[in-house]
């Protein structure tokens, strides 16, 4: 092997002759040869394989987590785009790939780069499930000072944390969520290519949202050239997303750098989706109120109006807030007032006592969008013997964590008015209610995803809450129903929505109504607007060859 | 030599470091631990600061380990392969016990000469795209130079002390425990040079590739890039280059009974 470098031992035998004639720290026979016998347990015996599983059989992986870790070292050499759909469990294949390459005494200096909403997260499942001693950082703490650390990629990358770490040479690097590298301007993508580092895994759900070179660019961090330099990148392939699927040497060469893997070809298919619409009826009383706000404004609705109907739909505390305040600020809306002031308990309020109580004690999550709401329902539901506990995305993190533990340890119902996206995980629940539905799919996609994910190990129940006669109405039938949303997957429907460049689904279903003459029209609008997406739905479909990475 | 039985495993580490054994049934270990082995393990600095300046005693704790995985729910620690103790423990003993001399217990009424040999216990890590590590335990005779390989298995059977035992006297090494060393590391740089050489190839072809890739990536950027190449040249080699890493686990010197060992490789 004479192209190989030998590098020897070259203090042992002056130690050891060093203790032998002072006599000191000599050990006796027995630890002796345990010490030689610990060195045989836990060295690594083949290049291949890997050794991490044994040392974590406290955890069931699946068959797609141990092939996708597999596939990233043996086959990407530690460098590699993590892509599988959420909820399949990016953080144990990332976890398993990181002890791995700890147990082979290959990676020591660690740097984790996460949203700062899922550190504590990290931290804990690194800690539980894969015994990483992980340090999250905090101020005046060095970056030299602990192996292992990990920290926001917004904190990581401003001055002086920047210089520091830019100054250390890392064995392993790991970027969460990391789409928000696909642009190749920013500071973050600057920042992520200069880190002086060996191993290198970028976790993404969504490796390509719109444009062909996001997935360059990501690709570039990894492995400068693998798809060429930028302008053959652009001269070969252009930047049309759909060639991704057609270009099947570019495909190839992305399966290369990339592991994706979907539910329709992983075992997380075993839990269930139960989806259930449950429409409710107003009280005369609510749709006296509801037809008094409709008609108390001009002909062509307003932002306004669809506001504080959507908020009725609620809860009269929802609505009334909004019309508090723009009473503030000089509108004459009393008489309004008054008359939801005068409204008894909400349809909805009584309807998941109702639910809650059919359900037994089984642990329940609603989502409400609105605030007011979710104060009244946390009343109410106490009126009715019901414990539950508040979560809105704005809780700093430690309250976070806090109010899952307690929902976990303590109360039946857990109300949160943020999906936060990238939030807590709740897979201990399986009960969902969707008290109001957000006019962006992807947000009540991201609601489902807290607990239909890796881990959970029961059916999942969602429950839709629709006020019959309501705008409520037109969403649920003209929308949701219609793109079969609920069944189907945020994968594809994230594809699509960037496919038709719809970035805001919020803001076209918003002016779908306030754009709109009439109700009629709105009604055709929303037709229209679901209409296209079930077509690209339906010709995707027909492409088959859905998942562009490796599988 | 890999261990066999966990749960004898610790029984012998926890006796040789003079715990008692308070409880041992049906793989349900509690010790009470020494002053030495509580600081060791229990990461309680702050306490043991207290006690030395408050001049008192300390109290080491009891330490109750499960290697029953039937019994995992039962109060204790749950010992597995992965279990941070057990990794603890490990790191403990690759770290204190790496320097030893020692002499075969003999009981005899005769004289009996006991002969110098240089243990070493290596592992040899070959590093490239992937890790492999070997490990290997030789001994070298520092008077006639023979040497024997799996040197610790042929140890097994004999019991050592650290004093010499009565009606036995040591001869004097001829050769230096340093000479006998680069000895021992010679022979193994010979048997690395033969060893099959894919995985370095492997490992060489595919630096060759990425670095191949690395340049065309810059062919199309500005001057003001070469850093950032430079870098990215340097990770490539850090992370393909293939390397042997001979690395001692521990070593010593051993005095054995002349005749004792089976002479049956290589010598010199």
């Amino acid at each position: 092997m004479s192209n190989v470098l030998i590098q020897c031992d070259s203090t042992f035998i002056d130690q050891l002759e060093g203790h032998i004639n002072s006599g000191n720290k000599l050990s006796k026979w027995e630890l002796f040869s345990m010490a030689y016998e610990a060195e045989a347990t836990t060295m690594s015996n083949n290049f291949d394989g890997l050794l991490s599983l044994k040392y974590l059989p406290h955890v069931d992986f699946l068959p797609h987590q141990i092939e996708s870790a597999t596939q990233a070292i043996e086959e990407m050499n530690g460098r590699a785009i993590l892509a599988d759909e959420v909820g399949l469990g990016k953080t144990i294949e990332a976890g398993l790939i990181l002890k791995e390459y700890m147990i082979r005494g290959l990676a020591k200096k660690i740097l984790l780069l996460v949203p700062a909403s899922l550190v504590n997260q990290w931290v804990q499942e690194l800690h539980e499930k894969f015994y990483i001693p992980v340090v999250a950082h905090r101020k005046n703490y060095a970056w030299e000072q602990h192996d292992i650390m990990i920290s926001s990629l917004d904190t990581a990358k401003r001055s002086p944390h920047r210089e520091a770490i830019l100054d250390i040479d890392y064995d392993f690097v790991l970027i969460d969520e990391a789409h928000k590298l696909k642009n190749h301007t920013t500071k973050n993508y600057a920042f992520v290519r200069s880190l002086k580092k060996k191993y290198c895994l970028l976790l993404t759900a969504t490796p390509v949202q719109n444009n062909l070179l996001e997935i360059f660019n990501l690709v570039s961090i990894l492995k400068p050239g693998h798809l060429g330099n930028h302008a053959s990148f652009i001269e070969q392939f252009g930047k049309d997303r759909k060639k991704l699927n057609q270009d099947a040497f570019l495909k190839q060469l992305i399966q290369k750098v990339m592991v994706r893997n979907t539910r329709q070809n992983t075992s997380l298919n075993n839990t269930k989706r139960n989806i259930e619409t449950i429409w409710i009826k107003f009280s005369q009383e609510e749709i006296d109120a509801y037809n008094e706000i409709d008609s108390m404004f001009p002909s062509n609705a307003t932002f306004s109006k669809l506001t504080l109907l959507r908020e009725l739909c609620s809860s009269r505390e929802a609505c009334a807030l909004s019309l508090q305040k723009m009473m503030n600020n000089g509108a004459n809306l009393s008489s309004v007032m008054e008359i939801i002031g005068a409204l008894p308990h909400h349809a909805k309020a009584q309807k998941t006592v109702e639910l809650l109580q059919q359900i037994g004690d089984k642990k329940v999550i609603i989502f409400t969008e609105y605030r007011g709401t979710q104060l009244y329902l946390q009343w109410y539901l106490q009126q009715h013997g019901i414990s539950s506990v508040p979560f809105r995305g704005g809780f700093k993190r430690g309250k976070k964590d806090w109010m899952r533990q307690l929902f976990k340890d303590h109360a039946q119902v857990l109300i949160a008015t943020e999906a936060g996206g990238e939030g807590i995980n709740l897979q201990f629940c399986n009960y969902m209610i969707n008290y109001d539905l957000p006019w962006n799919p992807m947000r009540l996609e991201q609601r489902i995803g807290r607990i239909h994910r890796y881990g959970q190990e029961n059916d999942v129940h969602i429950y839709n809450f629709a006020i019959e006669g309501t705008i409520e109405e037109h969403i649920m039938k003209l929308l949701y129903e219609k793109i079969h949303l609920f069944e189907n997957v945020i994968g594809h429907l994230d594809a699509i929505l960037a496919e038709l460049q719809i970035d805001d689904f919020e803001q076209e279903v918003k002016s779908i109504f306030t754009e709109s003459t009439s109700a009629g029209e709105a009604k055709i609008k929303l037709d229209n607007l679901s209409s296209i997406i079930e077509q690209t739905q339906l010709a995707n479909q027909k492409e088959k060859e859905q998942h562009y990475g490796n599988s | 030599m890999a261990i066999a039985n966990l749960h004898l495993f610790l029984h012998s580490f926890f006796t040789a470091h003079q715990c008692p054994v308070i409880h041992n049934e049906g793989g349900v270990l509690t010790v009470q631990l020494t002053e030495e082995l509580d600081k060791a393990l229990m990461n309680r600095p702050f306490y043991w600061h207290y006690v030395k300046s408050t001049g008192q005693k300390g109290k080491p704790m009891e330490l109750t380990l499960i290697t029953n995985p039937e019994k995992r729910e039962e109060k204790g620690e749950w010992i597995h392969f992965g279990s941070p103790r057990l990794q603890q423990i490990i790191r403990y003993l690759k770290t204190t016990e790496k320097y030893t001399m020692l002499f075969q217990r003999i009981k005899t009424r005769q004289n009996t000469e006991l002969h110098p040999w240089l243990v070493t216990n290596i592992k040899v890590s070959y590093i490239g795209k992937q890790k492999r590590d070997e490990l290997f335990s030789i001994g070298l005779n520092l008077v006639n130079g023979s040497m024997l390989t799996e040197f610790m298995k042929q140890l097994e059977p004999l019991s050592f002390q650290s004093s010499i035992s009565n009606f036995c006297y040591t001869i004097a090494p001829l050769i230096r425990l340093k000479s006998g060393y680069l000895r021992i590391e010679s022979v193994l740089k010979q048997y690395i040079e033969n060893q099959e050489q894919e995985w370095a190839n492997a490992s060489h072809q595919a630096l060759d590739d990425e670095l191949q890739m690395l340049k065309h990536f810059y062919t199309d950027k500005p001057e003001e890039e070469s850093n950032q190449m430079k870098q990215e040249e340097e990770e490539i080699r850090k992370r393909f280059t293939p390397k042997v890493r001979i690395e001692v686990i521990n070593g010593g010197l051993i005095y054995i009974k002349k005749q004792q060992l089976q002479q049956k490789t290589n010598s010199g």
